[in-house]
């Protein structure tokens, strides 16, 4: 089959595809166009990571915006929360950001915020596509151009809003000495001021903003030997490792240990309920971990599915000032803007070491202790859901979650199946209380679903 | 039909309707693809939709790989300038022209500074038609690299070689410029100071607004016909957006015809060069004036298929000295591939600085014919039928048939073809007597009309 129709990907988390093969400046400008038309011609902020190919991406989406008779705000490079709250700073009517996130070097995609500066739902994709299929847009005439117009200081919005919530002050006076690893990616360019502003000493790696990856972009623990490294050798008291886009953080401890991104949210849950007690909204994803921390403080968790947006609308719907999703370090604090923002969550953790005087390695140790493991399985979005289907009827007798995947809850942990909205792939994760235990449900429901491969 | 054309000028269109960003940066896909993703420099003029055709076109550049050379707001033989001075591949043009508002284009260059010939203009169709590009890798796309201001210098440089610029500084012309917005105005300093003019700019904001017209022709060149006398002018330069075509008023105020330019500019250069059978290139509807100019100076005229594409290709394929068109466009062997405003403009003052006349005497050697110049709507599928159709209502005539259809008479001419340009036909009707030139082209026009 034509690679071209394998790796493009139409879905809520935006269009996203690989440069140079399915993801073309046509299919950029024609999607932007739409886009413009659909959120009523106005204004619409454009922004993009370090990727090789976001200036090729970001010229072919400001035509097509020009085009439907938008007025494009350019922000050049800057992280995606920036954009995100840009959007309603700016009274904008949306957003496009040319980021493939965390997806290899040669994907790149296009995501989509609406006016309240939150990505696209389901609904809204949807409707998107929709007029995008139907295609003959009416295009602006010569007369009602409007001109493009720069942003240069989007980030010191950015960094001023969060600076306003949390204790600066507090944390320029501990003077801390902190690594981080910003994947060359958005984080190359604000990372080290932002947290110079908060008065640390910073240890930067991977800090040029050319999108050429030197480790996997996920920020997981496996990827981040060489922050780890560098916490050790500079004697930090915490490394921050960044995705491309700068939406996700993954911590390392003072001893330079690498933490499961599950910690991201929790600490700074944690944190948070610490000070303001109230509703926690995590994906079913997230680990057991901040259940425990939330009854701690009497406060509720409730689930949502996979997907920033699914989070940010429960949050919403639950009053709930703070919220994340844990399988891939993202935390978004509402009062800031209703978003995953790598840098809120910097300076969360910052706050919580400048006001508890404990290293990162004791707060951790006073935590609970999970253990997640994951497998992939190559399969199709509708093989997918004939597996979780027929595993629903296999645990009927278990408590079951079902409304994404499915999620069974077992009496020391969970294992969760879910098709994947960015692969066509099966994804298994499971949680324990020890790593044996972990282990045996993971090969326990992968050979489950081993059961249904031909 | 929609309303856009491709043709060798490019592909052009009614923005939105007819010209989208996708086929800007399909074009410009199939423009990298025929450049097999080499250097190509890339400008624009100042039409309101011409940034977002400049954002298309880079885009589509750069995804097949080519080192894109941006040269931003410049007229046309800057871009040519730029283009050999580059050693470039080619480059695209983006602009409306002369054309009217809301109408844009993108226009294709090749390597030698001049428009792609017929040739490698049908390996671009095929290549746009067909949609299949060349795509480059994501580690091979190449960074947008700015064209250094010192440009315009080095263009400035060559042109005050390629001209008597001394007589002319000596002269001190006092000139009115009607940039009509475009990207002319660019030019508008260096070019005073390097030909010592005091030059009055008008219409000179770089800006999709057009004051008037932009075909440089004679109704539009009223507001520098307004205030010629009042500044004590010598003569006044109307431009179109991309400095390509130029129409004069003349120091007695007279708005004259655009088809003017060229004979003005033959009779000067074809005089001081002062050799007889010297090849002068025009195409089949251009003015009688010339034919009387080159025959006063025992030149060879050739006659060739309308648009600039097709007139400098067959300049440089015959060797010629001088082509032109009667829209208000030529070029010598000893200037760039293309045609100049700026340096139609600087052959003309240096005619009236080394003979010691006035713009009115320099046109007043010359022969006089009344001209007329109409357009029919021609969207619509019968359009070349229509101007064949023509041929058999007037069997006096002698016919050609190489661009269009041509009469001739002992005493005068017409020529009816399908512009390349617009969705029109273009008929054009001269002869010594203005009846005559007028009641042909009202005949033919309303053969046309009811042929819908």
């Amino acid at each position: 089959m034509n690679r071209a129709l394998h790796t493009l990907k139409f879905s809520e988390a935006g269009v996203r595809g690989v440069v140079g093969d399915s993801l073309t400046p046509q299919l950029a400008s024609s999607l932007a166009s739409t886009f413009g038309k659909y959120t009523g011609c106005g204004r619409v902020i454009v922004a993009r990571d370090t990727r090789n190919s976001g200036k090729m991406l970001e010229q072919a989406v400001i035509a097509g915006l020009l085009a439907a008779g938008c007025q494009p705000l350019i922000l050049g490079i800057v992280p995606t929360p920036t954009a995100q709250l840009t959007v309603t700073h700016f009274k904008a009517s949306g957003g496009i950001v040319i980021t493939a996130s965390h997806n290899p070097v040669e994907w790149n995609a296009l995501k989509f915020i609406g006016p309240h500066g939150t990505f696209l739902d389901t609904r809204e994709s949807a409707e998107l596509f929709d007029i995008f299929t139907q295609g003959n847009l009416d295009y602006c005439s010569e007369r009602n151009y409007k001109r493009l117009r720069y942003e240069n200081n989007a980030f010191k919005l950015h960094m001023g809003r969060i600076f306003k919530e949390i204790d600066v002050e507090a944390i320029r006076a501990r003077k801390f000495k902190v690594a981080v690893d910003c994947c060359n990616g958005v984080g190359a360019l604000y990372s080290r001021s932002f947290l110079e502003e908060l008065g640390c000493e910073v240890v930067s790696i991977f800090d040029r903003p050319n999108g050429i990856f030197e480790r996997p972009p996920e920020p997981l623990p496996e990827n981040l030997a060489e922050l780890e490294k560098a916490v050790k050798t500079h004697n930090c008291v915490v490394g921050f490792a960044h995705d491309p886009d700068g939406d996700r953080m993954t911590l390392v401890d003072n001893d330079g240990r690498a933490l499961s991104p599950q910690y991201t949210i929790s600490l700074a849950a944690d944190h948070m309920l610490s000070e303001n007690p109230g509703p926690v909204v995590v994906n079913i994803q997230t680990s057991r971990m901040v259940e425990d921390i939330a009854a701690s403080y009497g406060c509720d968790v409730f689930y949502s599915k996979v997907g920033e947006i699914n989070v940010v609308d429960m949050m919403i719907e639950k009053n709930s000032e703070i919220g994340g999703e844990g399988n891939c370090g993202g935390v978004i604090w509402r009062r800031l803007h209703p978003g995953r923002d790598s840098y809120a969550a910097m300076a969360l953790i910052l706050e919580m070491l400048a006001l508890t005087n404990e290293t990162m390695s004791e707060i951790c140790a006073s935590m609970p202790v999970y253990f997640n493991l994951s497998e992939k399985f190559r399969c199709g979005a509708f093989q997918a859901r004939e597996i979780i289907y027929e595993l629903r009827k296999r645990y009927c007798n278990y408590e079951c979650v079902t409304f994404d995947g499915l999620r069974i809850s077992m009496p020391d942990g969970w294992a969760l199946l879910r098709g994947s909205n960015t692969e066509p792939a099966l994804r298994l994760t499971v949680e324990a209380t020890t790593r044996k235990q972990a282990q045996k449900l993971l090969d326990r429901f992968s050979n489950e679903v081993k059961t249904f491969k031909s | 039909m929609q309303p856009r054309k491709l043709g060798s000028a490019g592909i052009r269109g009614i923005i939105g309707a007819g010209l989208a960003p996708e086929n800007a940066i399909d074009f410009a896909c199939a423009f990298g693809t025929l450049a097999n993703g080499g250097r190509v420099v890339v400008a624009l003029d100042t039409r309101f939709s011409s940034e977002m055709l400049h954002q298309a076109v880079i885009s589509g550049l750069q995804s097949c790989g080519c080192e894109v050379h941006d040269l931003g707001i410049a007229p046309a033989m800057l871009l040519s300038f730029a283009i050999l001075e580059l050693k470039a591949d080619g480059g695209l043009l983006i602009g409306g022209g002369h054309q009217k508002e809301s109408w844009n284009s993108i226009v294709p260059w090749g390597g030698n500074g001049a428009y792609l010939n017929s040739i490698q203009l049908r390996e671009l169709f095929d290549i746009y038609y067909g949609r299949r590009f060349i795509a480059c890798k994501w580690n091979k796309i190449r960074d947008v690299v700015p064209v250094p201001e010192s440009i315009r210098k080095q263009y400035f440089d060559v042109l005050c070689r390629a001209v008597d610029t001394e007589t002319i500084k000596k002269a001190g012309f006092t000139v009115i410029c009607d940039f009509c917005n475009g990207s002319g105005s660019v030019l508008a300093k260096e070019f005073a100071e390097r030909f010592g003019l005091n030059l009055i700019p008008i219409n000179n904001i770089l800006s999709g607004i057009l004051p008037h017209d932009p075909e440089p022709r004679p109704h539009s060149a009223f507001q520098v016909q307004s205030l010629i006398k009042a500044l004590k002018s010598d003569a006044g330069f109307v431009f179109n957006s991309d400095m390509s075509r130029v129409s004069l008023v003349s120091d007695t105020g007279e708005t004259l015809s655009e088809e003017f330019s060229f004979p003005l500019g033959t009779n000067y250069l074809l005089g001081k060069a002062g050799e007889k059978n010297l090849r002068v290139i025009s195409n089949i509807c251009t003015s009688k004036i010339l034919d009387d100019v080159v025959a006063r100076h025992h030149g060879i005229l050739e006659k060739h298929i309308t648009g600039q594409s097709n007139i400098i290709d067959y300049m440089e394929e015959t060797n010629a000295f001088i082509s032109g068109e009667g829209s208000g466009s030529f070029t010598s062997s000893d200037w760039l591939p293309g045609f100049d405003a700026i340096y139609a403009s600087a052959v003309i003052l240096e005619a009236m600085a080394a003979t010691e006349k006035t713009l009115s005497e320099l046109v007043n050697e010359l022969p006089r014919y009344h001209i007329v110049k109409r357009t029919v709507d021609s969207s619509s599928m019968h359009a070349y039928n229509r101007i064949r159709a023509i041929r058999s209502h007037f069997r006096d005539a002698r016919i050609c048939e190489i661009d269009g259809l041509r009469l001739d008479w002992k005493d005068g001419w017409v020529s009816v073809r399908a512009s390349s340009t617009e969705q029109v036909i273009r008929l054009i009707s001269e002869s010594k007597d203005k009846e005559l030139a007028e009641d042909r082209a009202l005949e033919i026009s309303t053969l046309l009309e009811n042929m819908n």
